[in-house]
């Protein structure tokens, strides 16, 4: 078996244990809950894209549209009184369905048509389901009266434990390596013998099923929806993009710290600059995509020969 | 029957709009091998020129042409230099394409939401004293402005073909599409070729966007919607073939037009949609494709 | 004319020339002979500016050209004719023979160059609007010199000219590349694996052997030299058989 990473263990133990305890014993009051949710919403759409677009190397810009099929899906069965965790999944079953409609006859294909093809089914889904709920679509009102934003950050948090220690395994399987071969050196690893396309298929529904959780919770989290487009808009798919990018495509922690520099900066702009803030994200987007193309996790590479000198020098003066 | 002929002709006068439109895109992506998200965008930022010079100059909106042309060239130069040049570094095509890919989608959220937050999220549309009038075609009613829009893509592509076989300009661009490398061997700046002829697709798209402004209407979160229409046609023109865009334009622009005959025109997009989801799993090489040639 | 002067070369962090240098005198026909993945080929990339040097400088008629993109050595004087030919396929001789010609000075002569290239080269004026991916080995490998002619270049680079050619061909093209050489006093710089036909046409000669120069001569002394002998012409292995 592979050693075991004492000092990684430790440290993200303590982190969750900081985020299981610390909302039970102080209120942080709705606003941080609230901006808690939407990270642990976009962690878990960040790393759907990583799984696709970061380890296997196809960029998916329709990612929109497996968000907000397992939106509507976790909707509609949970208000028939289901209990959230069920619907949640089998919301996220249904974005594995359509992933395997779209996704795979598209996935065949080289090239930028795994790309535009996935846009085209979101910008699809967006205008038929624009077109059908041309209303706002609304809730129980028990669910309404029972709101309680503390069990949506507890499971937001379970399943983002759960997405970041099943992509840990995938990494180091054998299914992992694949992906990275195909992200790679797509021919060499055909010439090799490994079934591209099943590995491409197999990291596109598990992705799916990722963005459908990050639905699901959404779905959860929300309650009701005034513009139902807005559900499969192209600003989920950004967010997903320029998480990834910003933290570091290809690595487990990226999509998180990529998230979380997202939602602090989006927090900070908006009271700021208001609707400006999507342009300097805009632009930030394409100044990483050009001068650090490994995101922050790149950046920590950077700064890791820096840190170990530094504290040799420390322990040296003791 | 004149319902049909009706909605056969609108379709055929779209089609040609939506040629022009895959002209633009084609460029970027046959000649470069980069994709360019942004093109649907900078067809509204082109309309939105066309708006305001309508609207502060009051000028036909046909006579603001050169000036859309002109600075949406100046545009897409500053978007090869910024964008696309830092990307030749990377010899292997894929990585080109992912990587314009993903800059470009960045782009388009920059231009997207300047628009909105400079003009505001409405749409905008130029009206002109001719823009209701019609002209009888065999007893179908067809637009002024759709006709002038139609006669526009004719004319542009007429252009192109002859730029492309017929200048040394035109050449440069067919060495470097086939071969940059043996390009630059015989002499040609190919760094330079690129940069005019990405120029030249946004100037296009520029273009399209007047005729968009005049005939539609234009949204700064329009520009999606247009840049996957420029795919679609791109896909049944077959990939680097700038000759087969109006015809493959007018192809599709007639398919969803009699589409509208059975199904709700608000499901327009969608179907063409499928129509392009169709060609790329069973006909990806497109419906024209005969190999390797620009022009 | 052109002057090397110690090379060093690399491919990312890999070395491939160490420490070149050599000088082309105008008129002078010249040849790099070596094995495979010698070093001929990335001697000529960097010549053509395709590869940049990491030391060492190369002038042309005394002006540096070392740090130059591929299309202003075009400019300066130097074409090559490039391995595979890497013709235009989809473009007509004519076309291929016009882009050729892209550089603002070789526009100006144009049309009495391509005259004189379908002088020199009938078969072209023949198939002018013939689609160069369609012509035989030994048309293409014409075009692909008279495309290089059309930049009026005062040197020739030609890469591996015979590969995929008959014999016969060969020596009609190599008595053309002679005749040019004479008759417009056009210097030519040759990589050739055929080592007879290298040094056959050539004045002298460069033996290039894991990126270093191992020997130097005039054509007619290295044709007699016991090592190109055994390792290039394969003449002792002959004798050691019997």
């Amino acid at each position: 078996m592979i050693g075991i990473n004492w000092k990684t263990i430790s440290i993200s133990g303590l982190v969750l244990a900081i985020m299981i305890f610390v909302p039970l014993f102080i209120n942080l009051g709705t606003g941080i809950m609230n901006q808690l949710v939407t990270l642990l919403i976009y962690i878990l759409l960040a790393q759907s894209w990583n799984l696709i677009g970061g380890y296997t190397g196809q960029i998916n810009l329709g990612i929109a549209a497996f968000f907000g099929c397992s939106v509507m899906v976790t909707h509609f069965i949970w208000v028939t009184g289901i209990p959230i965790v069920i619907c949640v999944l089998v919301g996220s079953l249904s974005a594995i369905i359509l992933a395997a409609l779209i996704g795979i006859p598209t996935l065949r294909l080289k090239g930028m048509y795994f790309a535009v093809g996935t846009l085209a089914l979101a910008q699809a889904l967006q205008v038929i389901m624009q077109n059908i709920f041309n209303r706002s679509i609304t809730t129980r009102g028990d669910y309404v009266q029972s709101y309680n934003i503390d069990y949506r950050y507890y499971l937001g948090l379970v399943l983002v434990v759960i997405v970041l220690i099943a992509i840990y395994y995938i990494r180091r399987s054998k299914l992992g390596q694949a992906l990275v071969a195909i992200r790679d050196e797509e021919q060499a690893a055909q010439v090799m013998g490994v079934n591209t396309f099943k590995y491409k298929v197999i990291s596109l529904l598990i992705s799916a099923f990722i963005a459908g959780l990050a639905g699901g919770l959404y779905a959860y989290f929300r309650l009701y929806f005034y513009y139902t487009g807005d559900i499969f808009g192209l600003n989920w798919t950004f967010s997903a993009v320029i998480a990834v990018i910003i933290g570091g495509g290809g690595t487990l922690l990226g999509p998180v710290l990529g998230s979380i520099f997202l939602v602090i900066l989006g927090y900070i702009f908006s009271l700021t600059l208001g609707q400006a803030n999507l342009i300097v994200f805009g632009f930030l987007f394409i100044i990483v995509m050009l001068f650090l193309p490994q995101g922050l996790m790149g950046g920590v590479d950077l700064i890791r020969p820096w840190l170990s000198r530094w504290g040799k020098r420390s322990a040296n003066k003791i | 029957m004149s319902n049909i002929l009706q909605v056969i002709i609108v379709g055929i006068l779209v089609g040609g709009l939506y040629g022009l439109v895959g002209l633009g895109f084609g460029l970027i992506q046959g000649v470069m091998r980069f994709v360019n998200i942004a093109q649907g965008s900078f067809i509204i930022l082109g309309g939105f020129i066309c708006y305001w010079a309508v609207t502060l100059l009051h000028i036909d909106p046909y006579l603001s042409i050169p000036l859309v042309m002109l600075v949406m060239f100046i545009v897409g130069v500053i978007t090869y230099q910024l964008l696309f040049s830092p990307l030749l570094k990377y010899p292997k095509a894929e990585m080109r394409l992912d990587k314009s890919l993903l800059l470009t989608f960045g782009a388009v959220w920059i231009i997207d939401n300047l628009e909105t937050l400079f003009w505001t999220p409405n749409s905008r549309a130029v009206i002109t004293s001719y823009g209701g009038k019609t002209v009888n075609i065999f007893g179908a009613a067809v637009s002024y402005t759709g006709l002038i829009g139609m006669g526009l893509a004719i004319l542009t592509a007429a252009i192109l073909h002859i730029i492309l076989t017929r200048t040394y300009f035109g050449k440069h661009v067919r060495a470097a599409t086939e071969d940059a490398g043996a390009a630059s061997l015989s002499g040609v700046n190919v760094q330079l070729t690129y940069m005019i002829s990405c120029g030249i697709a946004v100037a296009l798209a520029g273009l399209a966007g007047v005729v968009v402004v005049t005939n539609y209407s234009i949204t700064p979160g329009g520009g999606i919607a247009w840049l996957l229409t420029s795919m679609v046609v791109v896909t049944l023109a077959g990939t680097d073939n700038m000759n087969f865009m109006i015809p493959a334009g007018i192809i599709l622009g007639v398919v969803q037009s009699v589409s509208t005959l059975l199904v709700n025109p608000a499901y327009q997009q969608p179907i063409a949609l499928i129509i392009f989801l169709l060609i790329i799993m069973f006909r990806p090489q497109g419906l024209f494709s005969r190999g390797k040639r620009l022009a | 004319m052109l002057d090397i002067s110690q090379l060093d070369v690399f491919y990312d962090d890999l070395q491939a020339l160490w420490d070149i240098s050599f000088k082309i005198d105008e008129g002078k026909i010249v040849t790099l002979i070596g094995s495979n993945g010698a070093g001929k080929s990335t001697i000529m990339k960097t010549i053509t500016g395709q590869l940049k040097p990491k030391a060492g400088k190369i002038t042309f008629n005394n002006r540096h050209i070392d740090n130059l993109p591929p299309y202003r050595i075009v400019e300066s004087g130097i074409c090559m004719v490039p391995e595979g030919r890497r013709l235009f396929a989809a473009m007509n001789v004519q076309e291929n023979l016009e882009v050729g010609a892209s550089t603002k000075t070789a526009r100006k002569v144009k049309n009495s160059t391509i005259a004189w290239v379908y002088e020199i080269f009938p078969v072209l004026k023949e198939r002018a609007r013939q689609q160069a991916g369609t012509l035989s080995g030994g048309e293409q490998q014409m075009l692909a010199i008279g495309r290089a002619l059309m930049s009026n270049p005062k040197m020739l680079l030609i890469d591996e000219m015979s590969l995929g050619l008959s014999p016969i061909i060969v020596q009609g093209i190599s008595r053309i590349i002679k005749e040019i050489n004479q008759s417009k006093k056009l210097t030519i710089l040759l990589v050739e694996q055929d080592v007879q036909l290298a040094l056959s046409l050539a004045d002298e000669g460069y033996i290039i052997e894991n990126g270093h120069i191992v020997g130097r001569g005039k054509s007619a002394d290295l044709l007699c030299n016991k090592q190109v002998k055994e390792a290039y012409l394969g003449i002792n292995a002959l004798k050691k058989a019997k």
